[in-house]
C-alpha cells in the first residue's frame, strides 16, 4: 500500500517497463472548469489486474477512455500530462493504432454491436487492423471460444441475453490481440445472470495472465476476488489511495467509507460485527470468507433478526400467493385476483393472486421474462389488464382515466428522461395538478412543496434535460406523487446506475415508504432488495413463486427455485455449519451492532 | 434498454440475414446487387418520359415476370406483387383520369359520372399511363430490392465502385438503430400517456404530442450514437484507408450478360411500343 507522492513513479523506474503508465494526469472536459480527474500519476503492470475506484464524478470513466486515446482524441477534452501505453504517448498516436495495443469494453453492451452476426462482429476489429482473412478468422474463433460463444457464431446479436451481448463485446476485445484490456463498469446494466457469465469469463482471463486488466467496477462483490491493486479516487478526481487489494480494503476501511467508496457487502458486515465486539480476522471480503471466518469463531451471541415485519423472524414460512394473512386493519393497497395477461399470442402473466397491504415496501423479482415490468405496469395502469381483475384503492386501473390513476398511483419508468414533458422543472411538476384542474395558487404551494421535499428548489428554472442523472431521477419520482398518490410503482429503478446513486434513490424510497406511502419496485439488485423491500414477491414464468416478508422469503428457497440466486450476505450465512441460528441472517440490519454485554 | 428487450420484442427483419443461395433458377440472388440496380437504371429513366400505355405496362410485365422465376419470394410477397400492385395501378388510373385535363385527351366519352366529376375514357387512359409508369419504376426497383442485403450492397458499393468504406460500414452501423428507436419510442409514447398528454384527439392534438416525443428521442438517439461511435474507433475503426474484405462480392460476367441484356431488351421496348 502505497500513498501517491511523486517519488513513486521515479521508484518504480527500475521495474520492467510497465503495460500502462500515468503520469501527472489531468483531463478537463470542453466547457467545464474543473479537471477530473486531477494530476493522476500510476503504473499497471503487464499481466496485472487494477481496480479503478471512486465516488460518482471523480472521472474514473473519462480516465479508463484516456488510457486507449479516445480521450483527447475523440472526446472533446483537453489532457495535460501523459499517458503511455507499452512506450507510445497517446497523444501522439491515434485511436486506430492504440486499439492493438489497448482494448476497451464498455458499459452499454447494445452500443457496441456494428454488425448482424457474432463471426462479422469479432472480425470487424481485426478486419479494420487490414489483417488477413486467415488471421481474422483464426483470431475470430479464438477469442468467441474464450467467451464460450463459438457455437452461435451465426446468429445475430441481438437474440443473446444481456450477459451474453457482454461476453461478445469481451471476445471483441480479445480479438484486437492488446495487451490491455480495460472495462468500464461492465455488468452495470446486466442482471445477476449476466454479471455472473461475465465474471466467469473475466476469471478466466485473470488466469491466463495474458493481459493486463483496468477495471472500473462499482460492484465489487463480484470483482473483488479478481483484483492485484487498486486505485482510489477523491471527490476531486485525485489519486487518494493506491495499492494491494486487500491491504487497501481492509486497513484503509474508514478513508473508503468518508470518500463515499461502496465496500464489499461481506466486509461491511464484518465491520458491523467488529463494532458488537466479534472480530474476524483476516476481515473477508467475499461471501465465502465471511462464512469461513464466522465458522471459525466459537461462539457467537444470537443474531437480531427484526425486521419491519414482526413475523420474519420464523423461517421457511413463506405465504404462499394468495393464502390467508391476518385480517389487515385497513383495505389493502392493491389486490389482484386470478389476473391472466397476453401480449400477442403468449400469455405473460398467469392466474396472479397477490394482495399488498398499505405502507408496505414491495420488491418484484424474477428472471428476464418472468413477467415483473407487465404486471407493475398492469397494476399502475400503464397497459389494460381485463376489467375486474385489479383493485388498487378502490379503483380498477383497467376502466380508470388518466386523471384519476394519477391521484391513486404513480409510475416511475426505467429512464427518467422518457417521462418529461415540460421545458423548466417547476413546469414539469405543475403539468399534473393543473391536469387535475387545481387552482393556480394551489399549483405552485404543491410545486414548491414537492420542490423542497427533492432538493431542487434552486434549479426550478432549468430545463429537465439539463439535470444530473439523480436530479432527473428525484424529479421523475416529484412528478409521480405530486397528484397526492399513496401508491408508487418504480420499473427498474436503479438499472444501468452506480451504486451511489442506487443507494440515494433507495434511501429516498425508504423516507416516502416511512411517510405511509406503499412502493413497489421492479429490479434485479437483489442486496438493495434486501436491506430495503418489507416484501418480496418472486414471479417465475409468469405465476407468483412466492410472496411474503422479505426475511422468510430470502431465507426459503424461492429466490433458487425461480432461476434467482440468493443476494450475498444470505449466501454467506446460509453456508454456516456451527451457528445455525445465524443461517436467516439476510441483511445487514439483522446483525447485532453496537458493544453486546 | 431493459435486459428483456431481446426476449421480448425481437426485430421483425434482419438487415444482416446472410445472402441466400435458392439454387440457379432463382437467379436474381446470384447476381451482383450492383448489376441490380445498374440494368434497370435506363427504362426507369425512359419511363419518366413516356406517355402511352403499352411501354409502362410491357415493362411492368417483364420485371413481374423477372421477381416470380428469379427471385425467392415469400408467398405473402408475391400475392401483394401479384393482386396488390394491379388493384393499386386500377384505383390510381381511375383518381388520375379524373383530374387529367379534358383537353388533352383524346376521347371524351364519359365512363362514369358524379357531380361535378366525371371520368372520360380518354382521361381514364392517361390515368393508367401514370399510374403503370409509377408501377413499372417500383416494380423494376423491386428487382434489385428484393433480392439483395444491405450487407452486400454496401460490400459492393465498396468493392467495385470504391465508395469509402468508412461511409458505407457506418450506414451499415445505423441500421441497428432502427429497432431500438422503435423500442424506445413506444416506451416514450407509454411515458407521456402516463402523464396524461394523450387528452385531446385531432390532428393538432397528434402534433402536439409528437413533438413532445422527439426531444426524449433524440437525446437518447445522440448519445447512443456517440457510445456507439467511441466502440468503432475503439476497434481500429478507419485505420487503414482499407479494410480486409472476408466476403469478396463478384463483379462476375453473368453480370455484364445480364446488364447488357435488359439493356438491350429496354431499347428493343421503346423502338417498338413507344414510337
Amino acid at each position: 500500500m502505497t500513498v501517491a507522492d511523486p517519488q513513486d513513479a521515479a521508484s518504480e523506474e527500475s521495474r520492467a517497463t510497465p503495460a500502462v503508465r500515468v503520469q501527472s494526469v489531468s483531463i478537463r472536459h470542453d466547457g467545464r472548469d474543473i479537471t477530473t480527474p486531477t494530476d493522476v500519476t500510476f503504473d499497471v503492470d503487464p499481466g496485472e489486474v487494477v481496480l479503478l475506484l471512486g465516488p460518482s464524478g471523480c472521472g474514473k470513466s473519462t480516465l479508463a477512455l484516456a488510457l486507449n486515446g479516445l480521450v483527447p482524441h475523440a472526446v472533446p477534452a483537453e489532457l495535460t500530462g501523459t499517458v503511455t501505453v507499452s512506450g507510445m504517448r497517446t497523444a501522439h498516436e491515434t485511436v486506430a493504432r492504440l486499439s492493438e495495443r489497448v482494448a476497451m469494453v464498455f458499459q452499454d453492451p447494445d452500443s457496441q454491436m456494428v454488425t448482424g452476426t457474432l463471426l462479422d462482429e469479432v472480425a470487424f476489429g481485426p478486419e479494420n487492423l487490414l489483417l488477413d482473412r486467415a488471421e481474422v478468422l483464426s483470431r475470430a474463433e479464438e477469442s468467441l471460444r474464450q467467451v464460450g460463444l463459438w457455437e452461435r457464431r451465426g446468429d445475430n446479436p441481438d437474440t443473446l441475453s444481456g450477459g451474453g451481448r457482454q461476453r461478445l463485446a469481451i471476445a471483441c476485445a480479445l480479438a484486437m490481440k492488446a495487451a490491455v484490456l480495460v472495462l468500464d463498469e461492465p455488468t452495470a446494466n446486466l442482471d445477476p445472470a449476466g454479471i455472473d457469465e461475465v465474471y466467469a469469463v473475466l476469471r478466466s482471463l485473470v488466469d491466463s495472465g495474458d493481459h493486463a486488466i483496468v477495471l472500473v467496477e462499482h460492484n465489487l462483490d463480484a470483482a473483488i476476488e479478481l483484483v492485484d491493486r487498486v486505485i482510489v479516487l477523491d471527490r476531486n478526481g485525485r489519486l487518494a489511495i493506491q495499492g494491494p487489494a486487500r491491504e487497501v480494503l481492509v486497513d484503509r476501511v474508514d478513508e473508503l467509507m468518508r470518500l463515499g467508496v461502496w465496500l464489499p457487502v461481506a466486509l461491511l458486515a464484518a465491520l458491523r460485527l467488529r463494532e458488537a465486539g466479534i472480530r474476524l480476522d483476516p476481515l473477508p471480503l467475499t461471501p465465502r470468507e465471511l462464512t469461513a471466518a464466522l465458522d471459525a469463531q466459537d461462539a457467537l451471541p444470537a443474531p437480531v433478526i427484526a425486521g419491519a415485519v414482526p413475523e420474519a423472524g420464523a423461517t421457511g414460512a413463506v405465504h404462499e400467493a394468495g393464502a390467508a394473512r391476518a385480517p389487515a386493519a385497513a383495505e389493502p393497497a392493491v389486490r389482484v385476483t386470478a389476473l391472466d395477461l397476453d401480449r400477442g399470442r403468449t400469455r405473460i402473466l398467469n392466474g396472479i393472486d397477490v394482495t399488498i397491504e398499505r405502507g408496505s415496501f414491495v420488491a418484484i423479482v424474477g428472471t428476464n421474462g418472468a413477467g415483473k415490468t407487465t404486471l407493475l405496469q398492469a397494476i399502475a395502469g400503464v397497459i389494460r389488464a381485463p376489467a375486474g381483475r385489479i383493485d388498487v384503492l378502490g379503483l380498477d386501473p383497467a376502466k380508470a382515466d388518466a386523471r384519476t390513476l394519477a391521484r391513486t398511483v404513480g409510475f416511475v419508468f426505467q429512464n427518467p428522461e422518457h417521462q418529461f414533458i415540460k421545458s423548466t422543472v417547476a413546469e414539469e411538476l405543475a403539468h399534473g395538478p393543473r391536469l387535475q384542474g387545481i387552482a393556480a395558487d394551489d399549483v405552485e404551494e404543491r410545486v414548491s412543496g414537492m420542490l423542497d421535499r427533492f432538493d431542487l428548489q434552486e434549479l426550478r428554472a432549468e430545463h429537465p434535460f439539463l439535470l444530473s442523472g439523480g436530479q432527473k431521477r428525484r424529479l421523475s419520482v416529484g412528478t409521480a406523487l405530486i397528484d397526492g398518490a399513496p401508491l408508487l410503482a418504480l420499473d427498474e429503478p436503479t438499472f444501468g446506475q452506480d451504486r451511489a446513486r442506487a443507494s440515494e434513490l433507495l434511501t429516498l424510497l425508504d423516507g416516502l415508504n416511512a411517510q405511509g406511502t406503499t412502493v413497489l419496485v421492479v429490479t434485479h439488485d437483489l442486496q438493495l432488495v434486501a436491506e430495503h423491500s418489507s416484501h418480496i414477491l418472486v414471479l417465475d414464468s409468469g405465476r407468483v413463486a412466492a410472496f411474503g416478508p422479505t426475511a422468510s422469503v430470502l431465507a426459503s428457497d424461492a429466490l433458487d427455485g425461480a432461476g434467482l440466486r440468493r443476494p450475498p450476505l444470505a449466501r454467506a450465512f446460509r453456508e454456516l455449519e456451527r451457528h445455525p441460528s445465524w443461517r436467516s441472517v439476510t441483511r445487514l440490519r439483522d446483525l447485532p451492532s453496537g458493544p453486546t454485554s | 434498454m431493459t435486459p428483456s428487450r431481446a426476449a421480448v420484442s425481437k426485430p421483425p427483419i434482419d438487415p444482416y440475414a446472410a445472402p441466400a443461395d435458392f439454387g440457379p433458377w432463382r437467379f436474381l440472388h446470384r447476381l451482383n446487387p450492383l448489376s441490380k440496380i445498374a440494368a434497370p437504371v435506363p427504362a426507369m429513366a425512359l419511363l419518366l418520359f413516356t406517355r402511352d400505355v403499352m411501354t409502362p405496362l410491357v415493362f411492368c410485365l417483364v420485371a413481374l415476370a423477372l421477381l416470380v422465376i428469379g427471385a425467392h419470394l415469400h408467398a405473402r410477397t408475391l400475392l401483394l406483387l401479384l393482386l396488390a400492385v394491379p388493384a393499386a395501378v386500377g384505383v390510381m388510373s381511375v383518381s388520375f383520369g379524373i383530374w387529367a385535363d379534358p383537353a388533352a385527351s383524346a376521347d371524351p366519352t364519359v365512363i362514369v359520372e358524379a357531380g361535378p366529376l366525371h371520368l372520360t375514357v380518354g382521361g381514364w387512359l392517361i390515368g393508367l399511363a401514370t399510374a403503370l409508369r409509377l408501377a413499372a419504376i417500383v416494380l423494376l426497383a423491386l428487382i434489385g430490392g428484393l433480392t439483395s442485403t444491405g450487407p452486400d450492397l454496401v460490400r459492393s458499393l465498396v468493392q467495385q465502385l470504391r465508395v469509402p468504406y468508412r461511409l458505407g460500414y457506418t450506414a451499415l452501423a445505423a441500421f441497428r438503430f432502427v429497432p431500438r428507436f422503435g423500442h424506445e419510442l413506444e416506451v416514450i409514447r407509454q411515458a407521456h400517456r402516463v402523464r396524461g398528454i394523450s387528452d385531446g384527439r385531432g390532428p393538432i392534438a397528434w402534433l402536439v404530442r409528437t413533438a413532445g416525443y422527439v426531444v426524449p428521442l433524440l437525446a437518447g438517439a445522440i448519445r447512443h450514437a456517440e457510445r456507439v461511435a467511441l466502440a468503432m474507433d475503439s476497434r481500429a475503426f478507419g485505420a487503414h484507408p482499407t479494410r480486409t474484405e472476408r466476403y469478396s462480392i463478384a463483379f462476375r460476367a453473368r453480370d455484364w450478360f445480364f446488364i447488357v441484356a435488359f439493356w438491350a431488351a429496354t431499347a428493343v421496348v421503346v423502338i417498338v411500343f413507344a414510337s
